[in-house]
C-alpha cells in the first residue's frame, strides 16, 4: 500500500490555525484592519448601547404627561438637545428612537434576507422555468416604489385588520412598514444571491455532490447556502440601513406610529410642530444626523464584510 | 561563455548605455530573495548562480515551491510586494540590475527582457485588439509613432504564425494556441535580447505545445533570440533547451548541458524526478516515486534542502549545506556524493557511473 | 537508448514496479454508439421556431466496451468528447443517444428511478481539479460521508464513522482520524485528491471513473496518486475509465487505450499496439510529439508529425473523415466517407481507410507530410 504522505505537522503551507477559531480570528483581524469596518463597527456599537439600555441613560420615554420642559426650549440648562413642542426632553426622544428605528430595521431585514435568499437560492439552483417565473415576480417588487406602495397599502391593511390591532405587540401601523420595506427590498436580494448561486452551482463540489446522489434540496441546503451565507450577511446588513432610511422616510411623511417615536416620527412631529419655521433646529438635527450615522455605519460594514467574506479565487499553491 | 557578435549586431534597437559589449548576456551570482510573511520570512531562493550566452536556451526546471518563478521574476524585479531581493547579483551585458529602482529598471524591462507569463492566454485585455495589445509596448517604450507600431505589430504576428489580418481580432476570436502565439509575438514587440517563458504550454494541448516549442525553436533561430524557459516538464525543456538548471526548494541541484544532465543525472534528485516522468518512447511501463514533500521554507532543514527525502541520504547531508561541484564536462551538481576534493574511492551510496574524472573545486 | 534511473532498485515502503495486468474479467460496460449532442440555442428567433441552430456534437457515436479488472485509458485533446463521455458514464450529463449497458443491464434511462441511486453506488467519478471538488465549507469527514448519507449506506452513525475512516486510510491518509477533522484550505494538492478517492471509494464501487486525476498535481505527487490507483485495482478489483489527454500517463497505466478525436474514436487497442503501433495518422500523430524527457536525436524532430492547426469545434464537424483537413495521408475517399472502426489484429481498431485492410499495411510505409513551419 502506498505510503501516506508526511503527516500535516510537517507540511509546508497547511496553515496550523485549523477550524472555526482559528478562522474568526483570522476574519477578525482583517475587520477591523479596515478602516470602514473599524468606524462602521464603533457607531454601530455606539448606537447598539443606545438601543439596549435607553432607561439606564436617559430613563424612560417621556410623554406628553410626564415632559418637564418649556415648549420647543434650545438646548441649555440640563436639555442637551433642547425639547420639542410638548417639552419633552429630545436626547430622551433621540435614544429611546434609535430602539424602536432599529427595531423595526431589523424586522424588515429578516423578512427581506429570509425572503430573498430563499427565492435567489431556489431560483438560481433549479433555473428553468422556475427560475424565470420567480425572476419575472421578482422583477415586478423591484419596480415597485416605496413610498407609493406604502401609501397604498397602509389604509388598505389597517382596514382590514383594525388601527388598534397588535400582532406579538406590535401595532399595524408597524406592522405595514415592516411588510412594505419586506416587499419593496427582497428582489434585490434575491437577485443578488440568484448570480451567486449560478456561479456556486457552476462548482466541481456541486457535481460531486450529484455523483454520489445528493439531490436538489440536499445540495441548495448543504452546498450551496453554505457558500452564499457570506453574501446573505452582507445584503442583510445593507439592507438594514436601507430599511432603517425607508422608515424614516414613511414615518416622516406620516405613514408611522405616533405611539412609537422613532426617529422618522420624531421629525414628523417636529414638522408638524413647526419647528422648521420657528428655527428650533434642535428638534431636527438630532435625529436627522442619528439617520445618517446609522445609515452610514451600516453601509461601511457592509461594504467591508462584502469584501472579506466573499469567495476569491482561493488560496491555490 | 561566448559573446556573439553576430547576434549582437542583428539588435534592432541599441544596446543600454551602461552596457559592456564584451560581457556575457546573462550572469547571476547567488541570488537570494525573501517573502515576508505573517508568520515567518519564506527563504524562496537561496545562493542561485548561473548564465546565459546569446543564442542560448535555459531551461529552470523543478516541482512547485521550487523558486524558479520567482527567480525569473526577480531578473526584472517583477516581484510581489512582499518580495524582495536579499542578495546577490544579476548582471546583464554586465551591469547589475539588483540596486536599479523601479524607474531605472523600466529601461530593460520589455526592452531587453520580456516574459510570456503563465496562463498568458488570460493575460491579455479582453476589449483590447491584439494588434493594439502588440503595438502599445512598441508606442510606450520605444517612443514610436502609432503607424508604424501597427506595422510592426503585424509583422510580428506573422511572425509567429498568425496571418496578419487577425491584427485586428480581439482575444476571444482567437485559439488557444493562438492566443498563446500572440502573447509570443507581444513579448518579442521590442526586440528584447532575452525571453523568459513561465510554463509557456502548460495549460495546451499536446499537439498546440508542439507547435509552439516549433515556433520558439524556429525563432530562436532566425531571431538570435536567447531563452529561459521555466517549467516543471523536463520534457520540455529536453525538446528546446540547450542547458537545463534543476532547482530544489530554493537551491540548485543539478545545472549542465541537458544532453550530459538527463542521461547521467548525478543529482539523487534529478534521478528521481527524471524517473518521474512516464516516456512513451521507452519500454519502462514504471515509475519510481518521491516520498515525503518539499520543505516549508520559512524553517528549511539544515544542510541539504533534500536530505529528508534522500535515499543517498548521508549524516553529512542534514548537517552541511552541500557545496557547488564543477565537473569536466560542464555540469554543475550540489551534492554531498559529489564532494570538492579529489575522490579516488566512491563514498558510500555513491552510484557505480559516477564520474570517474574527479570534480574539480568549484571556481 | 538512454539510461535513466533504474526503477528495480528495490526501496524499503515503495512497491515493486507493476506487476503484468490482472486478466480482465467479465465486461462492465458498454456504450453502443453513444451521442451527446448540445444544441446551440441563440436569440429570440430560436425560441420562437424551437429550432436550434447547430448542434455541438461532443459525443458523436462511439463504442466502447470495458472489462472487469481493466484500466481504459481514453485519450484525447481538448475537444475530443472524453470529457462528456465520462460525465454520462457517471450520469452527470445525458446522453442524446445511443446505450450504455452496465453489467448486463441497459441502464441507458435512469432518471427519475430508485435505480438511479443504486447505480450511482456502483459506478463513481474522481475528478480533476482536487481544489475544486472539495467544498471549503466541509470538513473531510462530512465530504465522505455524504455518499454514505445520501444512500443510506451504515447501519448506524458509528459504522458510519468507521467507514469513512477506513476509506481514508485506504487512500493513505493516516492518521485518518485526524484528517478527517479537518478543512480543504489545510490539505495539500496531494493529499485533496486522496481525500477525493477516498471520497469515491466509500460506497465500494465496481467502476470508477478517473478525469485527470492526476494532471494538476507535481509531477513527484503524481506517481503516488497513480501507485495508489494501481494499488486499489490490485486489491479491490477495482475497474477504471481513466480520462486524460496525456498519452504518456495513459501509457503507464492502462492496459487498453482508445484515442477520441472530435467526438469520436479513433482508435482503440492493447496499450502496447496503440502506442507502437499506430494505424490511425491522428494517434501517430500523437505519439510523435508526446514529449519524453529524452533530449531528441537530430534526425527524431524532423519525425515528428506536428499537425496544422488546431482541432475544429464540434459544432462544426468537418464531412468524411473528421480528421481528413488535418491529416498529413489524407486521399479523395476521406474527404466523402467516414471510415468505421476496421479490426487491424491483435485486439486493435482503427478507424481509418489505410487500415480497410485489416492487419497489414503498417502507417510506416505511407508518405510522410511535412508540416509547414510553425
Amino acid at each position: 500500500m502506498t505510503p501516506a504522505t508526511a503527516p500535516p505537522a510537517a507540511a509546508p503551507g497547511i496553515q496550523r490555525r485549523s477550524g472555526s477559531a482559528g478562522r474568526a480570528r483570522l476574519f477578525v483581524g482583517r475587520f477591523l484592519s479596515r478602516s470602514d469596518g473599524r468606524y462602521g463597527l464603533l457607531i454601530l456599537a455606539f448606537f447598539a448601547v443606545l438601543a439596549l439600555f435607553p432607561d439606564l441613560l436617559v430613563g424612560k420615554l417621556e410623554t406628553a404627561t410626564t415632559a418637564t420642559g418649556q415648549s420647543l426650549q434650545p438646548p441649555g440648562g440640563g436639555y442637551l438637545f433642547g425639547t420639542d413642542e410638548l417639552g419633552r426632553d429630545i436626547l430622551n426622544l433621540t435614544v429611546h428612537g434609535a430602539r424602536i428605528s432599529m427595531a423595526i430595521g431589523l424586522m424588515a431585514t429578516v423578512i427581506t434576507v429570509v425572503l430573498g435568499a430563499l427565492v435567489g437560492i431556489v431560483a438560481g439552483y433549479v433555473g428553468g422555468p422556475t427560475d424565470t417565473v420567480l425572476m419575472r415576480v421578482s422583477d415586478f417588487f423591484l419596480v415597485l416604489p416605496t413610498i407609493v406602495l406604502a401609501i397604498i397599502l397602509a389604509p388598505i391593511i389597517l382596514d382590514i385588520v383594525g388601527a388598534d390591532a397588535e400582532l406579538f405587540g406590535i401595532r399595524a401601523t408597524m406592522i405595514v412598514i415592516i411588510v412594505v420595506i419586506g416587499l419593496t427590498s427582497w428582489a434585490t436580494t434575491a437577485r443578488v444571491i440568484r448570480s451567486q448561486v449560478l456561479s456556486v452551482k457552476m462548482r466541481m463540489f456541486v457535481d460531486r455532490a450529484r455523483v454520489v446522489g445528493s439531490g436538489p434540496g440536499r445540495i441548495m441546503r448543504r452546498h450551496v447556502l453554505p457558500n452564499v451565507v457570506n453574501l446573505i450577511v452582507a445584503q442583510a446588513v445593507l439592507t438594514f440601513a436601507t430599511a432603517v432610511f425607508t422608515e424614516t422616510t414613511l414615518a416622516f411623511i406620516g405613514l408611522g406610529d405616533p405611539f412609537a417615536p422613532s426617529w422618522g416620527q420624531i421629525l414628523n412631529s417636529a414638522q408638524g410642530a413647526g419647528a422648521p419655521g420657528l428655527g428650533a433646529w434642535w428638534y431636527i438635527a438630532p435625529p436627522a444626523i442619528c439617520v445618517v450615522l446609522v445609515v452610514l455605519a451600516f453601509t461601511l460594514v457592509g461594504n467591508a464584510l462584502d469584501d472579506i467574506l466573499n469567495p476569491r479565487s482561493g488560496a491555490r499553491r | 561563455m561566448t559573446v556573439d557578435l553576430a547576434i549582437r549586431g542583428r539588435r534592432q534597437w541599441p544596446m543600454p548605455k551602461q552596457a559592456d559589449p564584451a560581457a556575457p548576456l546573462l550572469r547571476v551570482e547567488d541570488l537570494s530573495v525573501r517573502f515576508r510573511m505573517p508568520n515567518g520570512s519564506v527563504k524562496a531562493v537561496d545562493g542561485v548562480s548561473f548564465g546565459l550566452d546569446d543564442g542560448e536556451a535555459l531551461g529552470i526546471a523543478g516541482e512547485s515551491g521550487c523558486g524558479k518563478t520567482t527567480t525569473a521574476l526577480s531578473l526584472v524585479k517583477l516581484l510581489p510586494a512582499n518580495g524582495y531581493i536579499k542578495g546577490g547579483r544579476v548582471e546583464l551585458f554586465g551591469i547589475d540590475l539588483v540596486p536599479k529602482t523601479e524607474l531605472q529598471i523600466a529601461r530593460y524591462r520589455w526592452r531587453e527582457i520580456s516574459i510570456v507569463f503563465q496562463g498568458a492566454m488570460n493575460a491579455l485585455n479582453p476589449v483590447q485588439r491584439i494588434g493594439d495589445q502588440i503595438a502599445e509596448p512598441i508606442e510606450i517604450r520605444l517612443g514610436q509613432p502609432r503607424e508604424s507600431s501597427r506595422k510592426r505589430a503585424g509583422e510580428l504576428l506573422e511572425l509567429v504564425g498568425i496571418p496578419r489580418e487577425r491584427v485586428a481580432s480581439y482575444p476571444h476570436e482567437l485559439s488557444g494556441g493562438m492566443r498563446q502565439r500572440a502573447m509570443i509575438a507581444m513579448a518579442l514587440a521590442c526586440d528584447p535580447a532575452i525571453v523568459i517563458g513561465d510554463e509557456p504550454t502548460t495549460a495546451l494541448d499536446v499537439m498546440v505545445q508542439a507547435q509552439i516549442l516549433q515556433l520558439l525553436e524556429r525563432l530562436r533561430r532566425d531571431l538570435g533570440l536567447s531563452l529561459i524557459l521555466i517549467t516543471h516538464d523536463l520534457s520540455v525543456i529536453a525538446e528546446t533547451c540547450d542547458r537545463v538548471m534543476i532547482m530544489y526548494a530554493g537551491r540548485v541541484a543539478e545545472e549542465g548541458q541537458v544532453r550530459r544532465v538527463f542521461s547521467a543525472p548525478r543529482h539523487p534528485y534529478t534521478q528521481k524526478l527524471l524517473s518521474s516522468f512516464p516516456n512513451v518512447r521507452t519500454d519502462r511501463r514504471t515509475l519510481e516515486v518521491i516520498p515525503g514533500m518539499p520543505p516549508d521554507l520559512r524553517n528549511p532543514p539544515p544542510g541539504c534542502r533534500f536530505a529528508p527525502r534522500c535515499p543517498s541520504a548521508m549524516p553529512v547531508c542534514s548537517e552541511v549545506v552541500p557545496p557547488e561541484v564543477r565537473f569536466a564536462d560542464g555540469v554543475r551538481v550540489a551534492c554531498h556524493l559529489y564532494p570538492t576534493s579529489d575522490v579516488t574511492s566512491d563514498p558510500p551510496g555513491a552510484r557505480p557511473a559516477a564520474p570517474t574524472a574527479a570534480g574539480e573545486p568549484a571556481p | 537508448m538512454t539510461v535513466i534511473a533504474e526503477p528495480g532498485i528495490p526501496e524499503p515502503g515503495i512497491p515493486e514496479p507493476e506487476s503484468p495486468p490482472v486478466a480482465p474479467g467479465r465486461e462492465l460496460l458498454r456504450l453502443e454508439n453513444l451521442q451527446v449532442h448540445f444544441p446551440i440555442r441563440g436569440g429570440v428567433m430560436d425560441m420562437i421556431t424551437r429550432h436550434p441552430r447547430g448542434y455541438v456534437r461532443a459525443v458523436d457515436g462511439i463504442d466502447l466496451t470495458i472489462n472487469q479488472g481493466e484500466i481504459l485509458g481514453l485519450v484525447g485533446e481538448s475537444g475530443s468528447g472524453k470529457t462528456t463521455t465520462g460525465r454520462v458514464v457517471v450520469k452527470l450529463t445525458r446522453q442524446t443517444g445511443g446505450r450504455v449497458v452496465f453489467d448486463g443491464q441497459d441502464v441507458s434511462d435512469l432518471w427519475g428511478t430508485g435505480k438511479l441511486r443504486a447505480y450511482r453506488r456502483r459506478v463513481q467519478l474522481i475528478f480533476q481539479d482536487p481544489y475544486e471538488t472539495l467544498n471549503p465549507k466541509h470538513t473531510i469527514a462530512e465530504f465522505v460521508r455524504e455518499p454514505l448519507e445520501v444512500n443510506g449506506i451504515g447501519t448506524s452513525r458509528q459504522d458510519r464513522e468507521q467507514r469513512i475512516l477506513a476509506a481514508l486510510e485506504t487512500a493513505g491518509l493516516r492518521p485518518a482520524a485526524d484528517f478527517a477533522a479537518r478543512f480543504p484550505h489545510e490539505l495539500s494538492g496531494g493529499q485533496r485528491q486522496r481525500v477525493v478517492i477516498a471520497g469515491a471509494l466509500v460506497m465500494d464501487p465496481d467502476l470508477v471513473v478517473a478525469d485527470e486525476p492526476v494532471s494538476m498535481l507535481d509531477v513527484s505527487i503524481r506517481t503516488e496518486l497513480l501507485r495508489l490507483m494501481l494499488d486499489l485495482r490490485r486489491e479491490r478489483g477495482l475497474t477504471y475509465l481513466f480520462i486524460t489527454h496525456d498519452l504518456s500517463v495513459a501509457w503507464v497505466l492502462a492496459d487498453r487505450i482508445a484515442v477520441m478525436y472530435l467526438g469520436r474514436i479513433m482508435e482503440i487497442g492493447p496499450a502496447e499496439r496503440v502506442i507502437r503501433m499506430p494505424r490511425n495518422p491522428y494517434t501517430q500523430a500523437l505519439v510523435s510529439v508526446s514529449p519524453s524527457p529524452d533530449p531528441p536525436e537530430p534526425g527524431e524532430r524532423a519525425a515528428r508529425t506536428i499537425l496544422v492547426g488546431e482541432t475544429p469545434d464540434a459544432a462544426h464537424v468537418p464531412p468524411g473523415c473528421r480528421f481528413h483537413p488535418r491529416c498529413p495521408l489524407v486521399f479523395d475517399r476521406c474527404r466523402v466517407d467516414e471510415p468505421p472502426l476496421f479490426d487491424v489484429g491483435g485486439g486493435q481498431q482503427a478507424a481509418c481507410w489505410l487500415a480497410e485492410d485489416g492487419p497489414g499495411a503498417q502507417l510506416g510505409n505511407a508518405r510522410r507530410f511535412d508540416a509547414p513551419e510553425g
